[in-house]
């Protein structure tokens, strides 16, 4: 008798996209909660320099005129710089550099899990005491990483492992950008959702010719984008496949991390800290890629197959045979695969950002954000499937988000403290 | 210690919560949405009340009038949002089952629609219990407890989620009770949420007096008790109802 019930079916999709978002969002907190307990609050106020906060650095001595100045200002450059680099990737990719790009994403992805993650890492250890000697610890964040890279554009993991390498990158950086000083995080987080408004839904924005573009030639988005697809039928059916594809992706992942070496200097040079480099090239992708795609090709229904060609040039004449073969096994499996919500991971990271500042004032208002975040995703969500193209994730959550926030710190928080420290319920 | 503290007080409030989300609601997403809604639903609905009451708070009289009021308004505003949930989820339910049709699914079962007023109950209840305790335990996770002075024999954190629990319970059933009552023109079940509703937040005016603590909880704990067996009773005879139903039917056929 519940078999047949459509409660089971209706939503699954957008609780696939809600699910990961939530987890990130929840993990960011606890990192958020545990580091900057009170006892270090006062002494580590050690400000880090990233492309948000580049013109202005907030001390608590200045006055809220000149904070909101800097903070306004700190917000056009970060939007500026990720503009440019936007129209850079778009340019790239119009003259079809994809493997520069992906190896740049990939890149960056090994910085980012590598040294952000590693000192995320480092510090949760020396706050917890976690007795672990300097080699166990190099060993274990080498292979993760690498992984990491591995997982992030070779389509022969498993979706699963890759979700979670999304997701990973995308509390890292969310974590690393909590640490940017109150008031900048607040308009920064205004400006990116004004302009995400503007760079998916004008004409000429940056990002929704990077979608028309990549839809036009059938391939996946150069971007890091997080893909709910029910990771069910990729387990269970068809294990020999995947284990090909999983060697692929290993003579895929060798030559990326020579290249690796050889433009790491530069690139660390001409960027202030990967810091920002990580949030523009999110951002960029990240920013946006909500898409159905169930309107693809016929046969590769799964990006999956779509995305492997791009991804593994070198290779593809190779196992150009094999390939078609595994094909034609899965095809059916496609079709009922080929079907998910794209966020991207930039969504992830502002989304944990204004949790992860929520997190900071109060468990009330990380509690009113979260909601207030959600609701606006679900919006997104039943608009998408109302317009059925790519739309800016950003934009309601984030109105809704910092709507809830101030209405919870002034409004709500001294009514429920008053009523609730005299024991009055209702 | 503190921390174990911290979430032992945070799964008092919300443990059964917890394990009812994970038994019933957590396989099928439309309850998840109806939770996340719900929630969503009484948190603007508290917001708003803060909204009306900032102006007169904190209040300085140790009078309890001015408190009676606030839960008078307080919980007339809430239940006439309940009014207001069950408009919409009535559009809702066309909504549903015009989809099932064209799916060629079944049509929503009795058993749907009261999951999904369970739904709608626990995201009352849970956004009560997060809200009234949860928001609260920060200083419970650091080296030090807090005590009411008005109760002053139990840790404040400890008080407030025994009574975040009983509100939850009330809140999650009571939902159940008032949309089948609703949907059976029932006019006891109708006012049986607001009447519970309006009893329990008047028995936590008992802490404002000395050691009122003391007999407001079993007393709200009683209201909770009734509430629960009310709900039980209540689907237990729907549930016997619709199965005779089905076995008369299928029997004529």
């Amino acid at each position: 008798m519940d078999g047949g019930s459509i409660l089971e079916t209706i939503g699954v999709e957008i609780i696939g996209v809600m699910s990961p978002v939530s987890i990130c969002m929840f993990l960011v907190v606890l990192i958020v909660y545990s580091l900057s307990s009170p006892t270090t609050s006062s002494d580590n106020q050690q400000v880090i320099r990233t492309a948000a906060n580049l013109v202005y650095l907030e001390s608590s001595s200045d006055t809220t005129t000149q904070k909101l100045e800097g903070a306004l200002l700190n917000a056009l450059v970060f939007v500026l710089l990720i503009t440019l680099v936007t129209f850079l990737l778009v340019i790239l990719y119009y003259y079809r550099f994809t493997n520069f790009l992906k190896h740049y994403m990939r890149f960056s992805a090994f910085l980012v899990l590598g040294s952000m993650g590693g000192s995320i890492f480092i510090s949760l250890i020396q706050h917890f005491n976690i007795p672990i000697d300097p080699f166990t610890f190099s060993l274990l964040l080498f292979n993760f990483t690498i992984l990491g890279v591995i997982s992030v554009f070779s389509q022969g993991v498993p979706i699963l492992l890759n979700q979670m390498y999304m997701v990973a990158l995308g509390i890292i950086v969310a974590a690393w950008f909590t640490k940017l000083p109150e008031w900048t995080t607040w308009v920064v987080l205004v400006a990116l959702a004004l302009y995400d408004l503007v760079a998916v839904l004008a004409p000429g924005g940056p990002l929704k010719m990077l979608v028309e573009l990549a839809s036009s030639r059938d391939e996946e988005l150069p971007a890091l984008v997080y893909e709910a697809r029910p990771n069910v039928g990729s387990r269970s059916g068809n294990r020999g496949p995947n284990l090909g594809l999983l060697l692929a992706g290993f003579s895929d992942g060798d030559p990326i991390e020579l290249r690796v070496m050889s433009s790491s200097e530069d690139v660390v040079q001409n960027g202030r800290g990967m810091n920002e480099m990580r949030s523009e090239n999110e951002e960029i992708d990240g920013v946006r890629g909500v898409e159905i795609e169930g309107e693809t090709l016929p046969l590769m229904g799964s990006s999956n197959e779509r995305a492997r060609p791009v991804a593994n040039e070198e290779i593809r004449e190779s196992n150009e045979s094999d390939r078609s073969r595994v094909l034609e096994r899965r095809t059916e499996e496609e079709e009922e695969r080929g079907r998910g919500i794209r966020l991207g991971l930039g969504d992830f990271v502002f989304y944990s950002v204004l949790v992860g500042r929520a997190a900071m004032y109060d468990l009330m208002t990380v509690y009113a954000c979260y909601l207030a975040i959600i609701s606006g995703l679900g919006c997104t969500l039943i608009l998408l499937a109302v317009c059925r193209h790519a739309l800016p994730a950003l934009p309601i959550s984030i109105a809704l988000g910092v709507i809830f926030y101030f209405l919870t710190r002034l409004l709500m928080e001294p009514f429920v403290v008053g009523t609730s420290t005299n024991l009055l319920m209702f | 210690m503190t921390v174990a503290a911290g979430i032992g007080y945070a799964l008092l409030a919300l443990g059964p919560s917890l394990s009812l989300f994970i038994a019933v609601i957590s396989k099928k997403p439309f309850l998840i949405l109806t939770v996340l809604s719900s929630t969503l639903v009484w948190l603007m609905s508290l917001i708003v009340m803060s909204a009306l009451w900032r102006a007169f708070l904190p209040l300085k009289t140790a009078a309890w009038w001015p408190y009676t009021i606030l839960i008078l308004t307080s919980v007339c505003f809430q239940e006439g949002l309940r009014i207001l949930f069950w408009k919409v989820y009535k559009k809702l339910e066309d909504i549903l089952d015009a989809f099932a049709d064209r799916v060629s699914k079944p049509r929503l079962f009795m058993t749907d629609k009261m999951q999904i007023a369970l739904a709608g109950g626990l995201g009352h209840g849970v956004a009560h219990a997060v809200f009234f305790c949860l928001g609260l335990l920060t200083p419970a996770f650091g080296p030090a407890t807090y005590y009411v002075e008005k109760c002053s024999k139990i840790p404040f954190f400890l008080v407030s989620a025994i009574i975040a629990l009983a509100f939850a319970t009330i809140h999650t059933f009571s939902m159940v009770i008032a949309f089948s009552g609703y949907e059976e023109g029932n006019k006891v079940d109708q006012c049986f949420a607001p009447v519970v509703h309006l009893i329990a937040g008047m028995l936590t005016l008992t802490n404002l007096a000395f050691g009122g603590c003391m007999i407001g909880i079993p007393l709200l704990y009683c209201v909770a008790i009734v509430t629960l067996v009310h709900c039980g009773k209540m689907a237990w005879r729907r549930l016997t109802e619709s199965r005779s139903r089905e076995g008369n039917f299928s029997n004529s056929q």
